[in-house]
């Protein structure tokens, strides 16, 4: 991105529960725990890793999206690599 | 954050860890009964607050009071605290020295030549004191120059001191905020792990929208808020233009810190050029710049008076009144009183941070409060807002709330860029709000100078530091712009919205 196209990104008014695509790998940091294993919130969105190791609670992950409910803001996904450990 | 497990180190408090704030808590109430219910602006008075504070909450340890008087100590070693002061020392040097040169005439010359009446003054001088801090990256120093130069000129000319002081101020808010090489836009960016340039570039859809309102409420609020225009005699006469000068040293100090070298290199090169401008084209004699008053009667006294070049600086006085004075030696001790309070101030919050204070904050935000992504955003606002009311040095409020800052971000996977921004505005918007805060008080040791230099500056015309802060238009927008920005959602974006790129440490 230069730096004229960073001056101008995220001048969107950006909604408090973004949604995702079955298929979208992003980056995102592992934020908690749920009844079935960890969680990534992303605003109030709430992604479950049920599959995922718990060591990696507060690590920077890349996921990817299994399902999502775009009514209720949450949805699957499944750790495809490791960015940053837990600090 | 500070190892707390060990037992030799640890810092507990009867009360737990809520008194650990009592110094800090107790100098707020001090300040604000000083400085707002009594009106008294002495920043020597603050001193004793801080000082009783900090007695009064030894008195609450648990265990040797050894550990306290251990942290205090690492308190007042910092760096922060010797950056601002730095800042404060060659800041109020090259103003002093500037002004000896005339650049206030030269000032009130140009205002009346441009025809920039008391109306428009404060607009005019909210826009430069955000170039001149953008430029050379510290508010503080804006804040000392712009109080020391721009002031009194403006108050010559009508407008109302509040206003105009307050105008100053805000101009030091935008630079802190938004100058790549202020030491808080890099404390934010490198505490977030996001890169300077990506930081700076992203933070100018918040700061641009509160300088167009701030920039409007000066011009309105300049019309109809306006003092008495003074008599000041041979000022803005034809014959004061010369005084302007100084803007190549103003400029040398911007160019010199725009191209990247150290705040103290780039004002030294501003102090060297002023003093040789002031020599050379006879603005100021040598003994306006340093001056040895020693007593007559002395014969060493008498005969360095007679040798060419150091004669200048040795000023023979009655005994009784020998003194070293001259712009360098009063643009550097105006600030001793302020110094010695920021020592303290800082080794106070460091007794809060030890203490467990500030992690007894983060628990109940993170716990309590912060439950949505815009109530997270809300709380960063708040609490931002809540630690630079306790640490009045900016920088070093930003450190001790930067983590917390992280941690409640990535609650919510809100951008390095986004929790940057929420960090750096609001740190750079309340250190000028608060009566008490350090970029305040610098310009308000630089105005309490005047009433000696100026026959014609009154006491009255001096600003008193607790009725400024509603005239802080820049700084009191930020902070709105930013609660309307957690609430809209308005510049938000999220870890998976964009990487930061390779995070760049100065």
């Amino acid at each position: 991105m230069s730096r004229f196209e960073s001056l101008f990104a995220g001048l969107t008014f950006r909604t408090s529960t973004p949604a995702f695509e079955v298929g979208d790998e992003v980056p995102a940091f592992v934020t908690g725990r749920g009844d079935d294993g960890l969680l990534v919130r992303v605003g109030d969105t709430v992604l479950e890793l049920p599959d995922a190791d718990p060591s990696l609670l507060d690590a920077k992950v890349q996921i990817e999206i299994e399902s999502f409910d775009a009514r209720t803001h949450r949805g699957t996904a499944r750790v495809v690599d490791v960015l940053e450990e837990a600090e | 954050m500070s190892d707390t497990s060990d037992e030799s180190t640890t810092l507990r408090f009867y009360g737990g860890r809520a008194a650990s704030a009592i110094p800090i808590g107790f100098f707020i109430v001090w300040a604000i009964v000083q400085s707002g219910l009594l009106g008294i602006g002495d920043t020597s008075g603050l001193i004793v607050g801080i000082l009783l504070g900090l007695i009064v909450g030894m008195f609450f340890v648990r265990g040797a009071w050894k550990v306290y008087a251990d942290v205090l100590f690492d308190g007042m070693t910092q760096r922060v605290a010797a950056t601002a002061i730095v800042a404060w020392l060659w800041a109020g040097m090259f103003a002093e020295t500037i002004q000896a040169g005339g650049f206030v005439d030269g000032l009130v010359w140009a205002a009346d030549v441009a025809q920039v009446g008391a109306g428009l003054f404060p607009a005019v001088t909210f826009v430069l004191a955000a170039l001149l801090a953008t430029g050379i990256g510290t508010g503080y120093g804006t804040a000392i120059a712009f109080t020391a130069l721009v002031f009194p000129a403006g108050v010559a000319i009508g407008a109302a001191p509040v206003l105009l002081f307050g105008a100053i101020l805000s101009g030091a808010v935008f630079g802190d905020n938004l100058a790549p090489v202020s030491d808080t836009t890099i404390v934010s960016a490198v505490t977030q792990n996001a890169d300077i340039g990506g930081v700076v570039a992203s933070r100018f859809k918040y700061a641009i929208v509160a300088a167009v309102f701030a920039f409007a409420a000066y011009l309105f609020a300049g019309q109809t808020m306006q003092g008495t225009p003074v008599d000041v005699g041979s000022a803005g006469g034809a014959g004061t233009a010369l005084g302007l000068v100084h803007l190549l040293s103003i400029g040398v100090v911007i160019v010199t810190a725009v191209r990247g070298r150290h705040i103290v290199e780039a004002i030294s090169w501003g102090i060297i050029l002023s003093v040789v401008l002031n020599l050379v084209l006879g603005l100021a004699e040598a003994s306006a710049i340093v001056a040895f008053e020693a007593p007559r009667t002395s014969g060493i006294v008498q005969a360095l008076d007679a040798v060419p070049v150091i004669g200048a600086l040795v000023v023979p006085v009655d005994p009784g009144n020998a003194a070293v004075s001259g712009s360098l030696y009063t643009g550097a001790v105006g600030f001793f009183p302020l110094i010695v309070l920021v020592l303290l101030i800082v080794a106070a919050a460091q007794v809060m941070q030890r203490g467990g204070g500030f992690e007894a904050i983060q628990e109940f935000l993170l716990e309590r409060v912060a439950t949505t992504v815009r109530r997270a955003e809300t709380t960063m606002v708040v609490g931002t807002a809540l630690v630079n009311a306790m640490i009045t040095i900016n920088t070093a409020a930003e450190i001790a709330i930067a983590p917390y800052i992280r941690t409640l971000g990535r609650r919510f996977n809100i951008n390095g860029y986004r929790r940057a921004n929420i960090l750096d505005a609001n740190t750079s918007a309340l250190g000028y709000i608060f009566p008490w805060g350090g970029g305040l008080l610098a310009g308000f040791s630089a105005m309490q100078r005047l009433p000696e230099q100026y026959e014609w500056f009154t006491q009255a015309m001096v600003v008193n530091p607790a009725s400024v802060f509603p005239f802080v238009f820049h700084g009191w927008f930020l902070v709105a712009v930013f609660l309307l920005a957690a609430w809209t959602g308005y510049g938000r974006e999220y870890v998976s919205d964009r990487a930061s790129e390779e995070v760049s440490r100065v």
